[in-house]
């Protein structure tokens, strides 16, 4: 049961990016279609919805003197987020995301988004506009500046299916990506399969743009301790990474970490973090468990140092639990903020659960999970891109995941996915007609379907857990890297360890009862592809030279991205 | 076990077309919750039910913890 599509622009995930490839793809010319795993109007990170956009605008921007260097170089380095990351993001694709970013609002203004209001608040920016002209509901958010837009976009989904539906893109919902096929050492297409029906898909294209999305999910143990209690969607599992690692595509990874100091994201049993942090603007605030205000609000330009230290005063004080306090805030900011939380995803539902448990901003604290000082995190795999959205592989463009450029989340999203359908959509022109290798169709068809085949073997529950322990394993010897040097061969030979777990795990035989099951099979296998490859590149040494670990090194003096960063192609044996 | 579906429900199925987990299916008479270990929890499905017929029975692990301070 295999069904073909040829096309000119195969968009693989119909999320926020994937969705602006397709758009601009189709406007550029091209026949495009997408592979989606779940439903275009309510997939990926933002499937129910996104308040907030980080945004350049040349007016009102360009008068108060922020340029987009300014800009680039506050969330890399200045601001207060971005003194979290100490220069850890491409700044030069960072540029490109923020001048991209107004067109992107226009647009999505255009396709029926309410980005201007006739209202806005004494905590917006107050800006001069013309006479009967709506403003923009602009917040501080992390930065120095006030470059964030607070705005309607619980159905942003909803409006950009529509837009790629009215320029004829086919949109394959339920099918999820499972290879790519290269030919003469170009990308030809990919495969997927439905996962209500089962059927094998072929796309044959000549340009493939990866766009689904930002995490590995379930590769590492949930801090919840159930992988579906996430922010992230727990249904984003590396697929297109693991797709582009097979085919030789070079990845940008980051390791796993510790982290230096005590902290919280998280809601307690609620492992969400946007309403936690930019979503509770202006009235949240972080009190400790005698009511005492440690952080007037998270998203405001409060000094990182201070936040830490009056998180760890309160915790030395025996301060604890801390809590999500709106209760002092006026009527008119909490209905600021039911309006934020209506919109941002996961949000509206967490309004419509306080409904059903009789809980009230204006009445009731929220308890916030604490995490300690020196808590591990997982690590992260990205495919790494030019300025052109173009990987190394002919053919094959990326917008989501990509090196870090994507902490600011939808508009890198918005305005990458942008750039790499147009850019797809001209090497597409050129490109000859694709030519499958029926051979190679035949054996990822194989490959992909076993586990429904299969007459025993584990489910893949089994296998995911077991990835976990492995990858808790990695996470440890990574660490260990922090260690003095003599300890250095003990975290080797532990990691060398994990790989050889991992292809253990590899070689094991799946059983999938049907098509849904076949794909969280899949999922599985493309973790431990992922997991392999983050391994691997934990073995090599050039890269531990800072406390957070990735492919990249701090150079003399100011940290900086590095652009040329230590490849190890797949499924080599770790060779730089 | 979320999501539950009350008498409202009249079977459009629209949030299994939508479902971002894929864990809902057509049932009798009224959507089924085929894989509820699955379930993100998002509200994708009351959020686009035509007719009000969706709550999330959210298990109390995952239930916040409140303080009633006013």
């Amino acid at each position: 049961m295999t069904k073909t599509i040829k096309t000119d622009v195969l968009v693989i995930g119909g999320g926020l990016s994937g969705c602006m490839a397709a758009i601009n793809a189709a406007d550029h010319g091209a026949k495009v279609a997408i592979m989606e795993k779940s439903h275009t109007e309510r997939s990926g990170a933002a499937g129910t919805g996104n308040d907030h956009f980080w945004f350049w605008d040349p007016e009102i921007h360009h008068r108060r003197g922020w340029t987009i260097p300014d800009m680039v170089r506050d969330i890399s380095f200045d601001g207060e987020y971005g003194k979290t990351k100490g220069g850890l993001m491409d700044q030069e694709l960072l540029e490109i995301v923020a001048e991209g970013t107004k067109e992107a609002v226009d647009n999505l203004e255009s396709w029926g988004i309410q980005f201007r209001y006739d209202e806005i608040y004494p905590w917006n920016l107050q800006y001069e506009a013309p006479e009967g002209e709506k403003r923009f509901r602009i917040v501080p958010q992390f930065q120095s500046e006030w470059d964030t837009l607070n705005y309607d976009g619980r159905d942003i989904k909803r409006r950009l299916t529509e837009q790629c539906l009215k320029r004829g893109v086919e949109i394959y919902n339920r099918v999820s990506g499972t290879g790519l096929l290269i030919v003469d050492g170009k990308v030809v297409g990919a495969t997927g399969v439905n996962m209500r029906t089962g059927e094998f898909h072929v796309f044959k294209a000549k340009a493939v743009v990866m766009a689904t999305g930002m995490d590995q999910m379930r590769l590492f143990r949930a801090q919840s301790g159930d992988w579906f209690n996430s922010q992230s969607p727990p249904y984003i599992t590396g697929d297109g990474e693991a797709m582009a690692l097979r085919a030789g595509a070079e990845v940008f990874i980051l390791q796993a970490g510790k982290s230096r100091n005590a902290g919280f994201q998280y809601f307690r049993n609620l492992s969400r973090s946007s309403g936690t942090a930019t979503t509770c603007y202006p009235a949240g605030r972080f009190v400790n468990s005698e009511g005492e205000v440690m952080i007037r609000h998270p998203a405001v330009r409060e000094p990182l140092r201070k936040r830490r230290e009056e998180v760890e005063r309160s915790i030395a004080e025996g301060k604890t639990p801390f809590y999500l306090d709106l209760t002092d805030a006026s009527e008119e900011e909490i209905r600021y903020v039911e309006w934020s939380y209506g919109h941002e995803g996961l949000c509206w539902v967490i309004l419509e659960i306080m409904k059903d448990l009789g809980l009230d901003f204006r009445k009731d604290a929220f308890e916030l999970e604490l995490e300690p000082t020196g808590k591990l995190s997982g690590g992260f795999l990205a495919l790494y891109i030019d300025t052109d959205c173009h990987t190394n592989l002919p053919g094959l463009y990326a917008c989501s995941p990509v090196q870090f450029a994507g902490e600011v989340a939808a508009p890198t999203y918005v305005v990458l996915g942008w750039r790499s359908g147009e850019k797809a959509a001209e090497y597409a022109q050129e490109a000859a007609e694709p030519t499958l290798d029926a051979k190679q169709v035949e054996s990822e068809e194989r490959r992909v379907t076993a586990p429904l085949n299969a007459e025993d073997g584990h489910p893949w529950q089994e296998v995911n857990k077991e990835i976990n322990n492995i990858m808790e394993e990695y996470k440890g010897y990574v660490a260990g890297w922090n260690l003095p040097r003599e300890d250095a061969e003990v975290s080797r030979a532990g990691l060398e360890n994990c790989i050889a777990q991992l292809e253990k795990l590899k070689a094991a035989e799946m059983k999938a009862e049907d098509p849904h099951e076949l794909v969280r099979c899949n999922e599985v296998m493309n973790l431990i592809d992922i997991g392999i490859m983050m391994v691997k590149a934990a073995l090599e040494p050039e890269q531990h030279e800072r406390g957070i670990w990735f492919l990249g090194r701090q150079v003399e003096g100011e940290p900086e991205f590095r652009k040329t960063p230590i490849v190890i192609k797949y499924p080599s044996k770790g060779d730089a | 076990m979320p999501p539950v579906f009350n008498e409202k429900c009249t079977a459009c199925f629209k949030c299994v077309e939508i479902c971002p987990g894929d864990v809902l299916r057509e049932g009798d008479g009224k959507p089924k919750v085929a894989y509820p270990d699955e379930c993100w929890h998002c509200g994708a499905c009351m959020m686009d039910c035509p007719a009000d017929a969706v709550r999330l029975d959210l298990p109390l692990w995952m239930r916040p913890v409140t303080k009633r301070v006013k």
